[in-house]
């Protein structure tokens, strides 16, 4: 009983520390059913200070869903290692794992309050948000650098993006913007290209059914050279064309209702993150616990090196993990309304760094 | 009795003929496995992990044969009230047909917003699957009774429940084992789908991440054991019409 009350003052108090409109206890409250009112949220330097629990007490539940199938993505990682290390637990969450099937109902749950976290490539999260409106808030950015490449097999004599001239191009379901800035970019002739929609599946490319194949740096790649075939593979940002991965995002309404939940999360998985970089083989081990015995290992330590590489920038150096700037996401907006998609005028809201600071300043 | 024994070894020679057949195009072509794997390959694959395919199997076959039941109760008793009051026969079926037409995979995620992340949601997919062939089918053989009975039944001034419990349900359960001879391989396909879109188990989920994967054997491995499931049901279902609607002449058998 007392323990409880405890516990209950230390998190309110919490609260009013990081947010002075959010006094009412959340914490006893199901996660998903917000009470306090909205209100504007400010960042706030005196970040709250939550000890972690060190007698057994009653966990804080949230649901994070990874956006697609579980394997060695950065942001899945993090919060694989930290539930099986415990990182979790030490700030008081309980946290479950869901997995998307990739087609945006991961974004359709966070919207409707059903999960608290999931992530997003920030691309698509400025899209999202401008058309249809959801409200997705960024509250990491992990992806340094942007997902995609274009790859095509090295016995085709394709070099350079101008030699894709009179050849065919794939793209999935629709040609992503930072394909047309890149044929701009490489001064190629968008007009002399073939564009066709391949989806998922790289035999494609292997059995010469379309020349240039967009891949996912840190997945077929693996795939296809396992087959035996080379790749010349081409980046954006190779090219000088800003693009973004992705980022731990959650919705407008809990960063303004649970911000304390956040910053608990984002700490325990960042702290995963550092964990998995420093024990890469641990947390593939860790990983192959979600993943099931189709999965290979091989594949899922080369997307984890992978995409622990493009996590780090000169940025992420000197503030951390997952850090972002206004820069960063308006040089990505630029560049989505210059081959004109709909991204919001300000896109300022788009992204937060109180949590970060707030799961820094512990 | 003979019969049925001859026709059984008929159908596994052509099934045996049909992967062998595979089997040697794999191998004189030299197929690369992540194109299309063998059948021996496949099987090896099912004989390495064996336990990982019976919880699978068992999760999705019970989350297809609970969401046959209830779309077989739903379809049939919808039946049985529209053969009732035949007025409302308009309206509810072009309700049912606007479910009918609505690709599910689409409307999904809505189902795990309201319903969770558990099995309910698979289950109630199925069921939606399920539901329609039998309410057509149950509803036109209600409806196909001769006219010469439903006079004799009239003139012995039976009561509307009396036609319909002596006359109308038998009629139809020719008609009921038709449907269901449809919906039952539909309840697994319609499980996979949901699975597919979202699960944390079943056969759907694992060929989900080997199709993601691009691990064929674990894909086809799957789809040996769905289509052996399939098959399963429908002879069950084949067999339980000559017990029950036994004074039906077997096609088979005549």
């Amino acid at each position: 009983m007392c323990k409880n009350f405890c516990l209950l003052v230390i998190i309110v108090f919490a609260l009013v520390a990081c947010s002075p409109a959010a006094v009412t206890p959340v914490a006893t409250e199901p996660v998903s059913t917000p009470m306090a009112e909205p209100t504007a949220v400010e960042p706030s330097p005196t970040a709250a200070v939550v000890e972690p629990s060190p007698a057994p007490v009653e966990l804080l539940p949230m649901t994070f869903m990874a956006g697609y199938k579980p394997q060695a993505n950065l942001p899945f990682v993090g919060v694989y290692v930290a539930k099986a290390k415990g990182f979790f637990e030490e700030e008081g969450l309980d946290v479950t794992v869901e997995h998307s099937a990739g087609q945006g109902q991961h974004l359709q749950l966070l919207s409707a309050g059903t999960i608290q976290v999931t992530n997003q490539d920030a691309a698509v999260l400025l899209q999202r948000r401008a058309d249809p409106g959801l409200p997705l808030v960024a509250i990491a950015l992990l992806g340094q650098k942007g997902q995609q490449a274009y790859a095509a097999l090295k016995s085709s004599g394709i070099e350079s993006p101008k030699d894709w001239e009179g050849h065919t191009v794939g793209y999935k379901g629709t040609p992503p913007p930072d394909l047309f800035a890149l044929i701009s970019a490489a001064g190629a002739d968008k007009d002399k290209i073939e564009l066709v929609n391949v989806g998922f599946d790289p035999r494609l490319l292997t059995e010469g059914k379309v020349d240039v194949y967009p891949v996912f740096k840190s997945n077929e790649p693996y795939m296809i050279r396992s087959w035996g075939y080379d790749l010349n593979l081409w980046a954006a940002e190779d090219f000088g064309v800003p693009s973004l991965g992705l980022t731990y995002v959650t919705s407008e309404e809990i960063l303004e209702t649970q911000p304390e939940l956040l910053t608990r999360f984002l700490r325990g998985a960042l702290r995963g993150i550092q964990y998995a970089s420093e024990h890469p083989d641990e947390a593939i081990e860790i990983t192959l616990t979600y993943t099931g015995p189709e999965t290979d290992p091989a594949h899922m330590r080369f997307m984890l090196d992978a995409e622990l590489k493009d996590a780090q920038s000169n940025l992420t150096a000197e503030k951390g993990w997952g850090w972002q700037t206004q820069e960063q996401w308006q040089a990505l907006a630029d560049m989505l309304k210059a081959e004109g998609l709909p991204v919001e005028d300000d896109i300022s809201s788009a992204f937060t760094t109180q949590i970060l600071e707030a799961a820094r300043d512990k | 009795m003979n019969r049925s024994r001859k026709s059984g070894w008929v159908a596994l020679t052509i099934v045996l003929i049909f992967l062998g057949g595979w089997e040697a195009a794999v191998r004189i072509f030299e197929v690369p496995v992540y194109i299309l794997p063998s059948p021996s390959r496949t099987f090896e694959t099912l004989a390495a992990n064996p336990e990982m395919y019976l919880q699978a199997s068992a999760l999705t076959l019970g989350e297809s044969l609970a969401g046959l039941l209830i779309g077989v109760l739903a379809g049939g008793l919808l039946a049985v009230l529209l053969t009732l009051l035949p007025g409302l026969e308009g309206g509810v079926m072009t309700l049912a047909i606007l479910m009918k037409s609505t690709p599910l995979v689409a409307i999904a995620p809505l189902l795990t917003i309201w319903l969770g992340f558990g099995v309910v949601p698979k289950i109630v997919i199925t069921a939606l699957m399920t539901f329609f062939p039998v309410l057509v089918n149950v509803l036109s053989g209600l409806q196909h009774v001769e006219p010469a009975l439903t006079d004799l039944f009239h003139s012995w001034n039976a009561s509307r429940w009396e036609v319909l419990r002596h006359l109308r349900l038998p009629t139809a359960l020719p008609f009921l084992f038709a449907a269901l001879k449809i919906s039952a391989p539909l309840a697994l396909i319609g499980a996979v789908v949901a699975e597919w879109t979202g699960a944390s188990g079943g056969l759907g989920r694992t060929m989900w991440l080997a199709y993601t994967n691009l691990n064929l054997p674990y894909l086809f491995a799957a789809i040996f054991i769905l289509a052996a499931g399939g098959m399963s049901l429908f002879r069950l279902l084949g067999w339980l019409e000559r017990k029950i609607v036994f004074w039906l002449p077997d096609s088979r058998e005549s």
